[in-house]
C-alpha cells in the first residue's frame, strides 16, 4: 500500500519521497509507541486501561475505562485478553511507556495510546465519567465475517437441521476422536475433490448451512474460503477443538 | 545518493523479509534506483506460484495462496514438508513466491521466498528509527498512513495523516504544496 501511494506521490510530481517498509509492526517491535485515535477510544471494541489511582479514576475518566493503577499493573495485566486491542492512558507519560512495554513483552500484539495521554484528551474536550470504579474487563471478540459463534455452533451440534458440521482435520487426528454428528473431509482431499463435494457430504443441499471445524480454526478458514468461493453456504469455527473419542470440548 | 543507497542495502535484505500487508503491484519503470536483491528469484528452476499467502496450516501440511490478478485471481493450495525451505515466508497476508513441483497431482512447495516490494524511481527506503529520530527532532515532514482508515484509528505512528491507498484524489489533495517537502509512507507488515 504504501508503495503505492508513495507512486501516485512521484507521479504528482513529488521529489522527495521515501517509504518504510517494515510498517508499522516494524515500528512496534522497535518499542516505539502507536496512538489510537478519539473515535476509536470511544467506540472500538476495546479495552481501554487507565493507570492512574483508583481514586483519580472514580473522579474522572474517559467513558469505558478499566482502572488498573499503574503500580499493580504488572500483576494485574494478564487479565486482559491476549487477542484484545489494549489503549493506555495515564496523566505520566513514563507509566503509560512502561505499562506498553509490559504488554509488548508478554505477547500482546495491538496496544496503543492515547494521544496526548488523559491531558491531551481533556484538552480536546474529550468526554469523561464519574462513579464508582470498574477493575472487570468485559471484552468480547468481534466475529469476522464468515464466523460462527462458539453458541450457534453448540445449537448445530445440538441439532443437525441447524447445519451440516464439516470437520476439515487430518484422518491421523479423527481417529482419537470427532463430533459423532460431523462430516469429515481432511482439507488437503476437500480442494483437491472440490466437484465431488457434493456428493461427499451426504444429502448436502447448495443454500443448507456448512459450520466448518478444526483445531484452531487456520483450517477451517482456509476451507470457508474455498467453499464460499463456490457459492456454498459456509462458516468456519475460530476456537481450541479437542476431542476424545466422542467427547470434544470446544475452547474460545 | 550512492553512499545513502548502500547504507540502506544491508536494511532493504532485511525489510524484505518483514514487508507484507502493502499492495506490491508497483513496477518500477526504471531499474537504475533499485537495489538488486529480488534478482534472486529469477535463479529458480521451475514453476511458481507468486502472491499473497491466504492461511498456513502446519497440521494439514498446506498453504493457501491467491495468485493472478483481478477476474483471474484464484486461491491454490500448496502442500509442504519439513523439508520446505523458507516456510517462514508463508505467514497469513505476506507476499510470497513459492516454487513447487507436481507430486501425485498435487503441487508441492520446494521453496518460498518472501515476496519483495518494488519502489518507484527514486524512492528510498527508510528504518523505523530514523523515522523516529525526525520525529524527535521535529523535523518538518509529512508521514502518511497507507492503511485501511480502520487501522488507521486503531494505532499509527504519531503524527501520521490517514489516507488509504485507494483514496488518490484524497492523497493528492492532501499533499504539501511544495513538491520538495520530504513524505514518508508506511502501511502493514507482517501480522
Amino acid at each position: 500500500m504504501s508503495t503505492k501511494s508513495a507512486g501516485q506521490a512521484v507521479k504528482a510530481g513529488y521529489k522527495n519521497i521515501r517509504v518504510m517498509l517494515a510498517g508499522e509492526p516494524a515500528w512496534v517491535k522497535a518499542g516505539y509507541p502507536t496512538y489510537a485515535n478519539y473515535g476509536w477510544v470511544c467506540r472500538g471494541n476495546i479495552v481501554l486501561i487507565d493507570l492512574r489511582s483508583a481514586e483519580k479514576d472514580a473522579a474522572a475518566r474517559i467513558p469505558r475505562s478499566v482502572s488498573m493503577p499503574f503500580a499493580d499493573f504488572a500483576d494485574n495485566y494478564d487479565e486482559i485478553p491476549i487477542k484484545a486491542p489494549v489503549v493506555l492512558y495515564s496523566d505520566k507519560d513514563e507509566e503509560t511507556t512502561a505499562a506498553m512495554k509490559i504488554l509488548h513483552d508478554n505477547g500482546y500484539k495491538k496496544v496503543s495510546l492515547v494521544e496526548g495521554n488523559f491531558l491531551g484528551w481533556k484538552r480536546v474536550g474529550g468526554s469523561l465519567e464519574k462513579g464508582p470504579v470498574v477493575t472487570d474487563v468485559r471484552w468480547k471478540r468481534i466475529l469476522a465475517e464468515g464466523e460462527v459463534s462458539v453458541a450457534e455452533f453448540e445449537r448445530a451440534l445440538a441439532d443437525p437441521k441447524v447445519a451440516t458440521i464439516l470437520d476439515v482435520r487430518t484422518k491421523a487426528e479423527v481417529a482419537s476422536g470427532k463430533f459423532p454428528s460431523s462430516q469429515h473431509i481432511p482439507l488437503d482431499e476437500l480442494c483437491k475433490d472440490m466437484d465431488q463435494f457434493v456428493c461427499k457430504i451426504r444429502d448436502l443441499q447448495k443454500d443448507e448451512k456448512i459450520y466448518i471445524h478444526c483445531t484452531t480454526g487456520a483450517r477451517a478458514e482456509m476451507a470457508y474460503k474455498e467453499l464460499k468461493k463456490r457459492d456454498f453456504n459456509a462458516f468456519y469455527l475460530v476456537a481450541e477443538v479437542d476431542c476424545k473419542g466422542n467427547d470434544c470440548s470446544i475452547e474460545e | 545518493m550512492k553512499k545513502t543507497m548502500t547504507r540502506f542495502i544491508p536494511f532493504f535484505i532485511m525489510a524484505s523479509f518483514l514487508v507484507t500487508g502493502c499492495n506490491q503491484n508497483i513496477k518500477s519503470t526504471t531499474t537504475a534506483a533499485k537495489p538488486s536483491v529480488s534478482t534472486e528469484a529469477k535463479k529458480d528452476q521451475g514453476p511458481v506460484y507468486k502472491g499473497k499467502v491466504v492461511g498456513k496450516s502446519n497440521k494439514a501440511k498446506q498453504i493457501s495462496i491467491e495468485v493472478g490478478k483481478d477476474k483471474d485471481a484464484k486461491t491454490v493450495m500448496v502442500s509442504f514438508d519439513d523439508k520446505t525451505k523458507g516456510l517462514e515466508y508463508a505467514a497469513a497476508g505476506e507476499g510470497a513466491i513459492i516454487a513447487y513441483e507436481m507430486r501425485d497431482g498435487v503441487p508441492f512447495a520446494t521453496v518460498i521466498k518472501p515476496k519483495l516490494a518494488t519502489l518507484p524511481p527514486g524512492v528510498t527506503v527508510i528504518t523505523p528509527t530514523e523515522v523516529k529520530t525526525l520525529i524527535d527532532s521535529n523535523k518538518d515532514f509529512l508521514l502518511v498512513d497507507s492503511r485501511p482508515g480502520n487501522r488507521y484509528s486503531a494505532s499509527h505512528l504519531p503524527g501520521a495523516v490517514s489516507i488509504p491507498v485507494c483514496e488518490m484524489q484524497e492523497l493528492l489533495q492532501n499533499l504539501p504544496k511544495e513538491k520538495d517537502k520530504l513524505l514518508i509512507f508506511y502501511c502493514g507488515g507482517p501480522t
